[in-house]
């Protein structure tokens, strides 16, 4: 107040209103003053203890505040000093702690022995996993030994898991089920900007004036994220427009709502580049100076046969090429293709369009789990990059993760066969710098790619691959076509080692099953969507034997003889690990925030430079990275320009027909988080959602007499599955299509889903094949 | 002539155009401003039902149709959790919004159920489903292990006798009082006999770990300034 001497006496006289307002507010809190008082004599049972971790469940990476008490976790709550969720949760988050407690728990290693599960100590189980690893590469070579991993592995278990497998032993084969979920987002990203992961970040929520949700049903698989635009819409009156082919929750709470045939959206994301280009919506300058223009192969097929392989060949074109080519996909000829009208293409084109208008856009599964995945990916950079409309707050293409580490484990620290931590097993300098830092000799490291997940499989099934380690993930029901990889882990001489926290089908087909410890039973990072790294602590003992995956990698290299790569000590051993993780991305365009600064906050946003996150990387203004000194700098490649894809239509890989009439699209619903495994066991969840269903159009429900609760028949080229129907319910899908959710392992829709996968990610296509339904 | 014309048009325009505007502000009805109670913004929410406050005070106790704490607690897994929705849900396709709040944002008795729908203390935010789940079915996957702590006590977190008790709860999302402390939906245990001191948090802190440690402050200048 001092200083107010010099301000005028006006001023003076409001600022003392101001004052006298705020002490009479704080005599209105005589508790402040009492607090000591106040807590004694207070039951026992206000002693909880909250630590902050990252959720358990899907990508968005809520923070979340977890209660224990005498060792046990009986409370969650949402942070409200997250910048991610602002201390709102969903159902899953706000019941996970129950994920820890399910009955089934595996507590002790199980080895099978004449094809019954016997209990073993962990050290013997580890000892097993060692010798065979070394027995069948001796016998098969290193690469008839593979592992196995997921977007659900902390940053230190996919981090050994590479340095082990890729480092030491010298095989590619490792995996992780991202494949499954991201692997388009990154092909989307490494051929349009050359960098992965996004560029804007969850800030631009608050921003943008319209958000296109593409095929993304948000309201249930990224619901706190969506309640953000809800909110924005109250405060702002911003547009949702749901764009999708499929009629969800989503659809009902958005503004507007476009169905499109299946696999046509590859039609209207051009026809809204055409219409951007046509109106005069370019915006030139930005495309001239930030944009290259490039085409690559066409008619590439959709990998159903073994050994398949596809490589593209990009060729640079001009704008006026690209313009030649969008003139295939004027709104009315996109429009016989996708079913959707002119004028809707027309209005989500002008939201584009519209110079004062910033557009966030967000999808997930739906460009991703498509057989021309990567090529819709481009399609939607396309139209941002033609309207200026990304890295800048409120213009943001968002590709969204379903996983909590998709982004931090797979992506990052790179557990995929042709991945590193810091980029590619082909480029001689990234192997090199591997091989440095992992203290391995650099010939370690083979320069070329083995398997990517579906290939991995065959190869398991054709016998290429004799040992496979599985962690954290359940294959058995979230491969496409499942029967013939089920049939091939079983056959003779396979050996299937599975680190798991439940039983589930997968490890059903294990020969040993290892007890892991989840979450905040152990340390570890998680790595979020908006390329956030959240540090979450111990804080509960795990149950029995159970291991976290980190240990038991690490104890199954030091069997293997990797003393000397794996020295870290078993208290600090996760800290460690970050440390030297951290130096595979030093630089600015890549470098992680250090453990001392995630212990301390919600976690930070790579590139961490100078002690600030970067949250809209690529514009100068944001992005300490960019040198170019123009405002924007895509530094991912060499010119430091974008590219503007020219990605045509072209049909799925199974498309209804006369024997087949239907569409089959499956997915997931908000109560459960991937295969059920967890969520199945949190009663509340189980007891909203107790299983799967075949939800169908009511037109055709009533042509077919089937109401709700019937049994219904679906059959495919793959086989068959009866399922109880859902007409009106949850969501209704659009005439001659159907909908199933994945969660449920007693009816496995994956039977009958087709293999089919984006050729350039090798991300299969569960959204679309050919099916018959019939009332069972 | 024709000037004479184009001059008794314009005039007629001029009048037709302020005789519009006239009619315009006839037929607008000012809005008076509601008196609203001066707050705190950070308190803001503790007095969102607070127009309420004297109907509740006033309101009788239907003894027959109160919810009791054990059942308040059945629905949540734990203390503070969300509670799953107890009733079917006609409504499938949607994320609840008006929906739900048709009852839930100011409550009353419904017939079919026999009882008064609970008033949520977040009307706000409207993807209800996101966090509410409708119950399917009692059976279990498999049972679970999970220890459900006693919930907090009622009435018995006074610092001394008689005086205001602190609360027990977290406030995240239940910042308004009176939607679950006052009303007919209200839990019988929790009924609160002075609804109409709205300003709740006058009296009643909430309790540590709500709040962050703070060290103890230390003069270092010794109030030489």
């Amino acid at each position: 107040m001092y200083t107010s001497v010099h301000t005028d006496r006006r001023d003076f006289i409001k600022k003392m209103a101001v004052l006298s307002a705020m002490t009479a507010a704080a005599g209105m809190f005589p508790g402040i003053v009492f607090a000591e008082e106040q807590e004694r004599g207070i039951p026992a049972d206000a002693n909880l203890d909250w630590k902050k971790a990252p959720c358990r469940f899907c990508g968005v990476g809520c923070s979340v505040l977890i209660g224990t008490e005498n060792g046990k976790a009986i409370a969650v709550k949402g942070d409200p000093k997250s910048p991610v969720n602002k201390g709102l949760c969903c159902v899953k988050g706000y019941h996970s702690i129950l994920a820890l407690y399910g009955k089934d728990r595996l507590t002790k290693p199980l080895v099978k022995k004449n094809g019954k599960y016997v209990e073993t100590s962990m050290k013997e189980a580890l000892d097993l996993v060692a010798s065979k690893m070394q027995k069948t590469i001796k016998d098969h070579g290193k690469d008839a030994v593979s592992i196995y991993g997921s977007g659900q592995w902390t940053i230190p278990d996919g981090y050994v898991a590479s340095k082990l497998f890729k480092g030491c032993i010298g095989t590619n084969n490792v995996e992780a089920n991202a494949r499954l979920c991201m692997a388009t987002a990154v092909t989307g990203f490494l051929t349009s900007f050359g960098l992965d992961e996004p560029m804007g970040c969850y800030e631009d929520i608050d921003y943008a004036d319209t958000f296109v949700l593409w095929g993304n049903n948000m309201a249930e698989m990224h619901p706190v994220l969506f309640s953000r635009l809800l909110d924005q819409r109250q405060k702002r009156g911003v547009k949702i427009i749901d764009f999708a082919t499929r009629t969800t929750r989503t659809s009902m709470a958005a503004d507007k709502s476009i169905l499109f045939n299946p696999q046509s959206d590859l039609a209207v994301g051009n026809a809204i580049c055409y219409e951007i280009i046509n109106n005069g919506w370019m915006n030139k300058t930005f495309v001239e100076e930030h944009c290259n223009f490039s085409k690559g192969l066409t008619k590439m097929g959709y990998g159903l046969e073994d050994n398949y392989k596809f490589a593209d060949k990009p060729e640079t074109i001009d704008f006026e090429d690209y313009k030649t080519f969008l003139e295939d996909y004027t709104p009315e000829k996109a429009s016989k293709i996708s079913g959707v009208s002119v004028k809707d293409i027309k209005y989500l084109a002008a939201h584009f369009g519209d110079p004062n208008t910033k557009v966030m856009s967000f999808w997930c599964m739906g460009p991703n789990q498509h057989s021309r995945g990567t090529w819709m990916n481009n399609i939607i950079y396309n139209i941002h990059l033609l309207t200026g409309k990304i890295s800048s707050p409120g213009n943001s293409p968002f590709s969204l993760t379903g996983q909590p580490s998709a982004c931090g484990t797979v992506r990052e620290v790179g557990t995929l066969t042709h991945k590193l931590p810091h980029g590619v097993v082909m480029n001689k300098e990234h192997r090199e710098l591997a091989a440095k830092i992992w203290d391995v000799p650099v010939e370690n490291i083979d320069p070329k790619p083995t398997y990517h997940t579906v290939e991995m499989f065959r190869a398991l099934d054709r016998g290429d691959i004799r040992f496979m380690w599985i962690q954290v993930t359940n294959p058995m029901v979230t491969m496409p076509k499942l029967k013939r990889y089920r049939d091939g882990a079983k056959k003779e001489g396979r050996f299937i080692v599975v680190s798991d926290i439940y039983p589930t089908p997968t490890t059903d087909i294990a020969d040993v099953i290892l007890p892991s410890a989840m979450w905040i039973e152990r340390e570890g990072m998680y790595g979020n969507s908006e390329r956030r790294t959240q540090y979450f602590e111990q804080m509960v003992e795990p149950p029995g034997e159970a291991m976290s995956d980190t240990m038991q990698l690490l104890e199954v290299a030091k069997r293997m003889g990797f003393e000397k790569q794996f020295y870290y000590k078993d208290e600090t051993h996760i800290e460690e690990i970050y440390t030297e993780y951290r130096k595979h991305h030093e630089g600015k365009k890549h470098n992680m925030a250090p453990l001392e600064v995630l212990k301390a906050q919600s976690g930070a946003m790579w590139p961490y430079v100078d002690g600030k996150s970067t949250q809209w990387r690529f514009n100068a203004k944001y992005d300490p990275a960019c040198t170019n000194g123009k405002d924007f700098h895509f530094y991912g490649k060499k010119d430091g320009k974008a590219v503007i894809w020219q990605r045509p239509y072209e049909p799925a890989a199974e498309e209804p027909d006369a024997e087949y009439p239907y569409w089959l699209g499956t997915g997931r619903v908000v109560e459960h988080w991937h295969t059920g495994s967890m969520t199945r066991r949190i009663p509340v969840l189980h007891q909203a959602m107790p299983h799967a269903y075949v939800e169908l159009n009511p037109g055709d429900a009533k042509r077919l007499q089937i109401r709700t609760g019937d049994m219904v028949k679906l059959t495919t080229r793959r086989g068959e599955i009866t399922l109880p129907a859902s007409v009106n319910e949850r969501a209704v899908p659009a005439p001659m299509q159907v909908f199933v959710p994945f969660f449920d392992e007693k009816m496995l829709i994956n039977e009958i889903t087709l293999d089919s996968f984006c050729p350039i990610s090798k991300e299969p296509d569960y959204k679309k094949c050919a099916v018959n339904i019939e009332k069972a | 002539m024709i000037s004479i014309l184009v001059l008794l048009f314009i005039g007629f325009l001029i009048n037709w155009t302020y005789s519009y505007y006239k009619g315009l502000e006839e037929a607008y009805i000012p809005i008076h401003d509601v008196k609203e109670i001066p707050i705190i913004p950070s308190e803001k929410k503790v007095f969102e039902r607070a127009e309420y406050a004297l109907d509740y005070l006033n309101m009788p106790r239907d003894e027959n149709h109160q919810r009791t704490l054990e059942t308040y607690y059945d629905n949540r897994a734990y203390a503070g959790a969300p509670p799953s929705i107890p009733h079917p849900v006609k409504e499938k396709l949607g994320i609840g919004g008006n929906i739900c709040l048709q009852c839930h944002q100011n409550g009353g008795f419904v017939d079919k159920f026999n009882a008064y729908a609970p008033v949520t203390p977040h009307p706000e935010m409207i993807n209800c489903k996101q966090c509410h789940a409708e119950q399917q079915t009692q059976t279990e996957f498999v049972a679970s292990n999970f220890y459900k702590r006693p919930a907090p006590e009622v009435g018995n977190n006074n610092a001394l006798p008689g005086s205001p008790p602190a609360i027990p709860h977290q406030l995240q999302m239940r910042e308004n009082c009176l939607s679950c402390h006052a009303g007919p939906a209200a839990v019988k245990e929790l009924w609160v006999d002075h609804p109409e001191r709205i300003n709740c948090r006058q009296c009643h802190v909430p309790m540590r770990q709500e709040v962050e440690n703070v060290q103890r402050f230390i003069r270092t200048n010794n109030g030489t300034q």
